[in-house]
């Protein structure tokens, strides 16, 4: 777990999170396209994140597919948050993105 | 490209949700979970595995009210490591609106413990509104398994119905129970 969380404080990490879970499966050179990072350190980050398990690739014919592991983020859920408090949890934060247009 | 005897080529499907997660078990106690109703009741919502354990061989998963919910075919099968099979859920026109699904589990040994991958894999990309279903289900899947194997105990996770998916489907005309 420990791996995880360090993986996740880092700003260009979630990014990259962000960007698997806009469109999953995506190639080394589509998450670089449009990005201020080096490809050298966007291979760097990913390497960070498969270590963490927050990322797993797929050899999909000749294309290595990346995709966003949202298992571990789950085990932390279920380790901290209580049944009942699921669902107040869900609306308060339907209500902040609601506010603020934007969940970040 | 086929493979002698197979009825599904593999490589025409694209993995669309990946998920991995570490179990401190061995492969063949994961393998059997995956393949045996008596485990599979416990973490999989109640629904049991019922897989006949060969290529071409028949692979169901029975809802709780006991009607079949995929009736699935083994595609690879080998034990304890790799198992391919077609899941496609049982719904009328289901398959001719989306195409058919393959799932993969692949378990690794990882140290101690198995690094168990489940794939899904699609003949036709599908929207993110049809995936979601899948990944609201597979982490708990996943993550009750785990800890079934790991301490007895599945976890209790109660879930709402796929309702983002449900209604994606209702408005491509696929058939629900």
């Amino acid at each position: 777990m420990d791996e995880v969380f360090k993986a996740l404080a880092d700003a260009s990490r979630r990014a990259l999170l962000d960007r698997l879970h806009a469109r999953n499966g995506q190639t080394l050179t589509e998450l670089c396209d449009g990005l201020a990072m080096t490809r050298q350190a966007v291979t760097k980050h990913l390497a960070i994140l498969e270590a963490a398990n927050l990322v797993t690739t797929r050899r999909h014919g000749r294309e290595k597919l990346h995709f966003l592991n949202p298992v571990p983020i789950h085990q932390i859920g279920e380790r901290w948050i209580r049944k009942f408090e699921r669902a107040k949890l869900t609306a308060l934060g339907d209500l902040k993105k609601r506010l603020e247009d934007s969940d970040d | 490209m086929t493979e002698p005897g197979r009825a599904v080529d593999i490589s025409r499907f694209k993995p669309e949700t990946v998920y991995t997660i570490y179990i401190a078990a061995t492969p063949e106690k994961v393998w059997q979970a995956l393949t045996s109703a008596e485990f599979s009741r416990q973490y999989f919502f109640g629904f049991a595995v019922e897989a006949d354990l060969r290529a071409g061989g028949a692979f169901i998963v029975r809802a709780p009210d006991g009607s079949e919910h995929i009736n699935g075919e083994v595609v690879v099968c080998e034990p304890p490591q790799r198992l391919t099979i077609t899941w496609d859920v049982n719904w009328p026109g289901l398959v001719a609106a989306l195409g058919r699904t393959l799932v993969t589990y692949e378990i690794e040994p990882a140290g101690d413990a198995v690094r168990l991958t489940m794939t899904e894999a699609h003949e036709r990309p599908l929207s993110d509104d049809i995936l979601s279903g899948g990944r609201q289900g597979w982490p708990a899947i996943l993550s009750s398994l785990k800890s079934l194997l790991e301490t007895g105990q599945p976890l209790a996770i109660k879930m709402a119905p796929p309702a983002r998916m449900l209604s994606a489907m209702k408005a491509l005309g696929i058939g629900m129970p």
